[in-house]
């Protein structure tokens, strides 16, 4: 059997091992467009602050992937899928596939704006190549705009914000990070970044153009008319799913690649997808959406590969779980975090920097949002996951959650077993 | 493989099982200054929740398929295969709490790297185990349900 899986983050090696686990034999490779054997992306961040070292980036040691044999083609964007012959073509070179996975996640979405294109000093912040350019950018002396306040472009905002003078960062939405915080969160993390990174926030704004000298940006002009100077430009706007090769392959897309909601096979036979590229069914309210987040990737990669391998893992509901941490300050959120009005309410308790926010539909708890009140959140996830009846519990939800919310019956089988 | 299983209707609430987990976890490997003077003062591992009529020291249950290794961002949290432990390589972790987001049992400590058990890494008995004064922690191979 030969099994080929195009794209080597999170979804491609959790497929790969999986199908390992499940076919001692078979061939497997792995495109990659990158030069690098997989590595975590989320630590892009780390690594341009100087947290982390590039070798310590990387999931797993090179033996391992020869002990397993899974082989990794690197450096080799794959350029067409010919379903009906079953291979994938690199430019003219063709590879036969039985059974074929396409992992190719997120592109970054650049918005337009005049005068920004080939510019030397613009930059996305999305893998690791990226991260060292920026890295390699970044000065003392450097004036750094980032274009973007959601989970990417803060990060990249924070790294910048221990290397450069000074880092302003632009956004659309009139707050930061609205994909995960409401507005009183944001807010309360707003004051944090600012007051530890001295980031300069223009909210509500987006940069229609940029002035250079040569073949360098100088400065942008926000559409308040504000000129920011600026030595570098980074553009972490969003993503989107990287849908082309399938698209082409003639392979039902909506956004994302579409999936069976069970075995993560695409609109044709033999040909599976996960993560960041697929369209998600999110299992706390049924809505298709796209849930580019790392847990979820390796679980799609995991079923694909159950499957593609003959084994019997389907997926279960997929929900959308995410933990970060700027300056310190932490914040973890999960499930319909921007869930409102019938059928949800949602309460709050609020002291200092610690937040907490608690979605509610019916008896179940379908989304939270923690800042530096995340002790434990894991079982508050649990619940969401389970759908448990929240009614049922021991102890205030509010409370630091333990397993002494639960029944004896309940915790007893906790304490004595293991998922 | 031998977990460490706490039995509720033993424990005490003593807590001493946290501070012998501080002291096995500190630089120093003595109570005394494990417990009061060391900096960065060292972290238990388990933690007794409940309180003075039923409590019970909850640690890592090392899952057979644990949902923090698969939710694991940078490869740091990993469940060795010949042992079975579930253990963070503190180089590789960036303290995100990714893991602490999915533990289903609460076991994960915040620090700047993920914190967990580590059964003591190898020691024929965890610190928290050997002891506490009332067995209210056994560690076995047999399972939770063994008496």
């Amino acid at each position: 059997m030969k099994y080929i899986i195009i794209g080597a983050c999170a979804a491609g090696l959790a497929c790969a091992e999986q199908i390992r686990k499940e076919d001692a034999s078979g061939e497997i490779t792995v495109f990659t467009k990158e030069a690098y054997l997989p590595y975590s992306r989320p630590s892009i961040s780390y690594l341009l602050k100087g947290a982390v070292k590039e070798k310590d980036m990387y999931l797993r040691k090179p033996s391992y992937y020869a002990a397993k044999r899974i082989h990794f083609v690197r450096d080799t964007a794959i350029t067409a899928i010919d379903t009906k012959n079953k291979t994938v073509k690199a430019g003219r070179k063709a590879y036969a596939y039985d059974k074929l996975c396409i992992c190719t996640g997120s592109k970054p979405f650049v918005p337009p704006m005049k005068h920004v294109e080939g510019k030397s000093n613009v930059f996305c912040f999305l893998d690791l190549a990226s991260a060292k350019a920026v890295k390699a950018a970044a000065k003392p002396h450097t004036r750094a705009v980032v274009i973007g306040a959601g989970l990417i472009g803060m990060k990249a905002a924070e790294g910048l914000s221990k290397i450069c003078q000074s880092v302003d960062v632009v956004e659309l939405a009139p707050r930061i990070l609205p994909s995960i915080l409401d507005q009183k969160s944001s807010k309360l993390v707003k004051n944090h970044v600012e007051k530890e990174g001295h980031i300069r926030f223009h909210l509500a704004q987006t940069v229609s153009e940029a002035r250079s000298k040569g073949e360098r940006i100088s400065s942008v002009v926000l559409n308040s008319g504000e000129v920011l100077a600026c030595d570098m430009l980074v553009i972490a706007v969003g993503v989107r799913p990287e849908t082309a090769l399938a698209e082409a392959a003639g392979l039902s897309v909506n956004r994302g690649i579409l999936t069976d909601s069970k075995t993560m096979q695409t609109s044709q036979k033999d040909v599976y997808a996960a993560g960041d590229c697929t369209v998600s069914t999110d299992m706390l309210d049924g809505s298709k959406k796209i849930i580019a987040l790392y847990p979820n990737a390796v679980y799609q990669g995991t079923v694909a590969g159950a499957q593609m391998a003959g084994g019997s893992q389907e997926l279960g509901g997929c929900y959308a779980v995410n933990a970060i941490d700027f300056y310190g300050l932490r914040i973890c959120t999960c499930g319909l975090i921007n869930a409102a009005g019938e059928p949800y309410r949602d309460k709050v308790r609020h002291s200092g920097e610690a937040y907490k926010r608690l979605i509610f539909e019916d008896n179940r708890l379908v989304g939270f949002v923690l800042i530096n009140a995340s002790q434990n959140a894991g079982i508050y996830t649990n619940l969401i996951e389970n759908q448990s009846d929240i009614t049922a519990l021991e102890q205030d939800i509010f409370d630091t959650p333990s397993l002494f919310m639960f029944d004896k019956a309940q915790r007893e089988k906790r304490l004595k077993g293991a998922l | 493989m031998k977990r460490v299983y706490a039995k509720e209707e033993l424990c005490l609430n003593c807590r001493l099982c946290e501070v012998y987990c501080k002291t096995a976890h500190s630089a120093s490997k003595d109570v005394l200054k494990a417990n009061k003077y060391e900096t960065p003062a060292p972290v238990s591992r388990v933690t007794v929740y409940g309180d003075k009529l039923r409590s019970a020291a909850v640690n890592c249950r090392h899952c057979e398929n644990p949902k923090c290794v698969q939710a694991c961002i940078t490869g740091a949290m990993t469940k060795d295969p010949a042992t079975g432990i579930v253990a963070v390589d503190e180089h590789k972790c960036i303290g995100c709490m990714t893991c602490l987001a999915v533990c289903p049992y609460g076991c994960i400590t915040t620090g700047r790297f993920a914190i967990k058990c580590d059964l003591c890494r190898g020691e024929t008995e965890p610190a928290c185990v050997k002891n506490c004064p009332n067995r209210a922690l056994v560690y076995t191979d047999l399972g939770g349900a063994q008496e």
